[in-house]
């Protein structure tokens, strides 16, 4: 939800109680003012008659145009004694002249004459239509209120965009920003403190990702660089004990056993080393490279290498399957998986290679499911193989977020499958 | 043959003298690149093997001055950054080849005698030893004059050992480099063992007198005959 809509709702929302409560008080001053000023007249109007009636004057005539009446009638005294002697109150009264009812004021009053004869005297005096004023009450108040919401939600955003517009700039430049690559440096066009404050934040926080993500991405490679001339020395100098010592046959495996641990090493490094490449984008040249050519061709080499273990590898391939990617990169991905596949299947059992409509599928024989979550990251591995870098899926996982490939990994029918799917068919015969 | 080595780092400067000495070249030392200028100006070397990292300079700049003074010394880059723009580069630069960091030592002077080759007959690239000889870019073995008909990896196999003579190899060593990056963290090394069964067999049948030696069942040796 943006910063304005949820200010315009809560604008909104307090307003309704406060018109509600303005408008209720409203209401009860008006109708007590009223009733104020009509009791007052009311009661004139009695002291006149009474006046006039004690003394035996005329009446004044119950039809003056004034819609004011008044009835007289003459009480035993019980009942005057045991009323309050004054009252006012609302009631529904018939006016002749108009043949309809309406609602008036009424004042009640008891008096008595000089000879003891109790009178009550009632005073009626119409007055407003109560639900007329409430009617017209909550239909000024929801006029006011739509108003004054409207203008206050225009002068809030105006307000608002005028003085968050710093904010906003902000908001589109961390749009723009990706981690690990330098961009133009943060706008600071304001000279609002808080703004500028934050401003000077966010560069100081782009500016330390920077530095922290380039001194991370060199580290790995400047660490596999700077073991390449120590490796180097190492293995000729296991090779020149080899060749130039007669070594017996004790010592010969020995040597070879160093060396094949140092090919490890070496292997790891270089594995990094090409992680850290593809991570820094240095595979820029792409040429059209045939997936399904490269499989065809792989495929038959692990199985000769992996001979022993008699695995059943069946291929279904289309005659080419052109993509344009980097050819050291591609077969880094096709061997990769294809490796994974030959170690992790056990002797006699069963691959299947498919390749159809840009969807690689491999699928090979194994009873528990890997951990989905984590088969791609850099030396996770679920058992440890012996001379196993741990970096092979890793590297399969970078190859396809560089060509915004989809890799998924998926166990059933006690079947591992991997399957990439090229985002585009770019070519299919 | 002379060969001058530029390498800062003492120990593989140090060894790979050693290896070089042993294979009868003429081994001067460089260990900066003021060093390294300095004798280029002065001297003329066969060949070059130019650590192209080096303290006091980019070795690339070593190329150019060769360059300058239209000397056609063979050069060697020994780079431990094993990227594909250096390599670029450096080949456009007149370098002959490029040698990424770790190399095997065979590796090393199977490289070094290929660029003698090549400059020394003007690109013809035939391997000789005793009655065997191997053209890499034709496919074709030749054993006492008459050709040797080979499978693909018997014929790779031969020659990974033709440009090593007498070094002892790991089969996981030879199986890599024949057959791939992966090749040697294989369960075992059969496949290996099948076809240098063959190729032995071929050529003692042919009545080659070179002989790749089993050693200790663990790695070969090429045996040339002894003159």
């Amino acid at each position: 939800m943006k910063l304005i809509y949820r200010i315009a709702l809560r604008l909104s929302a307090v307003l309704i109680p406060l018109m509600a409560l303005w408008a209720t008080l409203f209401y009860f001053m008006t109708v007590d003012e009223i009733n104020d000023e009509a009791d007052d007249a009311l009661g004139d109007y009695s002291e006149l008659i009474i006046i006039r009636m004690l003394a035996g004057r005329e009446l004044p005539p119950l039809n003056d145009g004034s819609n004011n009446s008044y009835s007289i009638t003459p009480i035993p005294r019980e009942y005057a004694e045991s009323k309050s002697h004054i009252e006012y109150y609302d009631a529904e009264v018939y006016i002749p002249e108009k043949e309809e009812t309406e609602p008036a004021r009424i004042l009640s009053t008891i008096f008595c004459d000089n000879d003891d004869n109790y009178y009550e005297l009632k005073v009626a005096m119409p007055t407003f239509e109560k639900e007329d004023l409430v009617r017209t009450i909550l239909f000024w108040i929801i006029l006011l209120y739509f108003t004054l919401l409207i203008t206050l939600i225009g002068v809030t955003t105006w307000i608002f965009h005028r003085s968050m517009r710093p904010l906003y700039d902000l908001l589109q430049w961390l749009d723009r920003f990706t981690p690990g690559k330098p961009g133009s440096p943060v706008p600071d066009n304001t000279n609002i403190t808080e703004f500028h404050k934050l401003n000077q934040a966010v560069q100081e926080a782009a500016d330390r990702s920077l530095v922290l993500f380039e001194q991370q991405k060199q580290f790995i490679g400047n660490a596999s660089h700077e073991l390449q001339t120590p490796l180097a020395i190492l293995g000729n100098r296991i090779e020149w004990l080899l060749d130039n010592t007669e070594p017996n046959e004790k010592q010969v495996e020995e040597l070879f056993k160093m060396q094949r641990s140092l090919n490890h090493i070496v292997r790891l490094n270089k594995t990094l080393l090409l992680l850290t490449k593809i991570e820094n984008g240095q595979f820029p040249e792409s040429s059209p490279v045939d997936i399904a050519a490269l499989i065809g061709e792989q495929a038959p080499l692990y199985n000769e290498i992996y001979e022993s273990r008699h695995i059943d590898c069946h291929l279904d391939l289309p005659d080419h399957f052109v993509v344009s990617m980097n050819d050291s990169l591609a077969s880094t991905l096709v061997t990769n998986l294809l490796k994974n596949a030959y170690v992790h299947t056990e002797p006699g059992h069963r691959i299947d290679i498919s390749l159809h409509n840009g969807t690689l599928t491999i699928a090979n024989d194994g009873d528990t499911p890997l951990d989905a979550a984590h088969i791609f990251d850099r030396f996770y591995q679920g058992h440890k193989k012996e001379g196993s870098t741990g970096l092979g899926l890793a590297l399969v996982k970078a190859v396809c977020r560089y060509y915004n490939l989809h890799i998924e990994y998926r166990h059933a029918n006690g079947r591992h499958y991997f399957i990439v799917t090229w985002p585009l068919k770019r070519k299919e015969k | 043959m002379k060969i001058l080595i530029v390498e800062d780092e003492p120990s593989l400067r140090e060894i790979m003298q050693r290896a070089l000495t042993q294979e009868h070249y003429v081994v001067e030392t460089a260990t900066t690149y003021a060093e390294a200028d300095a004798k280029l100006a002065a001297y003329t070397y066969d060949c070059i093997l130019l650590d192209i990292m080096l303290p006091d300079g980019n070795g690339l700049h070593l190329l150019e001055h060769l360059k300058q003074q239209r000397k056609r010394d063979n050069v060697i880059i020994i780079s431990a950054r094993d990227s594909l723009d250096d390599k670029i580069l450096g080949l456009d630069m007149g370098a002959d080849d490029y040698l990424p960091k770790p190399f095997h030592t065979a590796e090393l002077l199977a490289r070094i005698k290929s660029v003698l080759r090549r400059g020394k007959s003007g690109g013809e690239m035939e391997l000789r030893l005793g009655n065997v000889s191997l053209e890499p870019e034709s496919s074709r073995v030749r054993v006492a004059g008459s050709e040797l008909p080979l499978l693909k990896k018997e014929f790779d196999i031969l020659l990974y050992f033709m440009q090593r003579p007498n070094h002892l190899v790991d089969k996981s060593v030879l199986a890599e480099a024949v057959w791939g990056d992966h090749a040697d963290q294989a369960d075992n090394f059969h496949f290996v063992y099948a076809q240098m069964k063959n190729l032995r067999r071929k050529l003692t049948e042919a009545g080659a007198d070179i002989e790749i030696k089993s050693i200790y069942g663990f790695g070969y040796k090429l045996i040339p005959p002894t003159e």
